[in-house]
């Protein structure tokens, strides 16, 4: 469902469709990151996310409990990754790719994961 | 939940894997099982044809990365063919373009394979 809304919302703010869906595809990895490693997949628990709007462009948040991420700053390696036989660790690739800044961080006790991509010069 | 349906088929050789809608974290667990099934029988010229999915995330990417060194190692390719721009271009933003064979068609694809299948 917020994948969904998350592109209505970028669509409605004149994202272009392609930048709407990409925008979304985001939002997927962040809440998939979310439950999958800081909630263990269990069900029940709470993600907040909020979206903030302006001309300069998209600012959206999501606020959760849990453990707190372990994002490496480490640029993702394609090529180790494949001859580790990795399985996981293209979602932030992705988010950071799509996005213009990806940032974890803790707001009074709570993790904070904030995605911004801002409106591109015309 | 958005849906997801995976078939497969042996053509020359090729263990060619349909993926229809929508691939994320809660349907990955089938496409792998059925990527594992074809590489513990043996089958390690693999095609995904895509020609069907609306939708991936990383996580159906993950797995097409976790088992390709694998496969290579012992011969074969995990090669994909006929997806449409969108689900191309998120393979594109994590970088698979440079490293996968990414093919037009599905026939193109086998002719591909045919090429490295030894004869009989």
């Amino acid at each position: 469902m917020v994948v969904e809304l998350t592109r209505h919302i970028a669509t409605l703010f004149q994202f272009p469709v392609t930048e709407a869906q990409k925008i979304s595809l985001a939002i997927d990895e962040a809440v998939t990151n979310v439950i999958k490693h800081s909630y263990g997949n269990e069900a029940g628990h709470e993600i907040r996310i909020e979206y903030f709007l302006d001309a300069a462009g998209m600012r959206i948040r999501l606020l959760y409990q849990g453990l707190p991420p372990d994002i490496s700053d480490e640029e993702v390696n394609i090529g180790r990754m494949i001859k580790k036989k990795k399985k996981g660790g293209l979602g932030v690739k992705l988010m950071k790719t799509i996005m213009d800044t990806v940032t974890y961080s803790t707001i009074d006790g709570e993790n904070c994961c904030e995605l911004v991509k801002w409106r591109k010069a015309n | 939940m958005k849906s997801f349906q995976i078939r497969t088929k042996m053509i020359n050789g090729v263990a060619v894997l349909y993926l229809k809608g929508h691939l994320d974290a809660h349907q990955v667990a089938r496409f792998e099982k059925e990527l594992v099934r074809m590489i513990k029988e043996s089958n390690f010229n693999i095609l995904i044809n895509g020609q069907d999915l609306n939708y991936i995330t990383s996580a159906g990417m993950g797995i097409i990365m976790g088992y390709i060194d694998e496969v290579r190692e012992k011969g074969g390719d995990i090669k994909l063919c006929a997806l449409n721009e969108r689900v191309h271009e998120t393979f594109d933003l994590v970088g698979f373009t440079e490293i996968y064979d990414f093919v037009a068609d599905e026939q193109a694809a086998i002719e591909k394979f045919s090429s490295v299948i030894p004869k009989a």
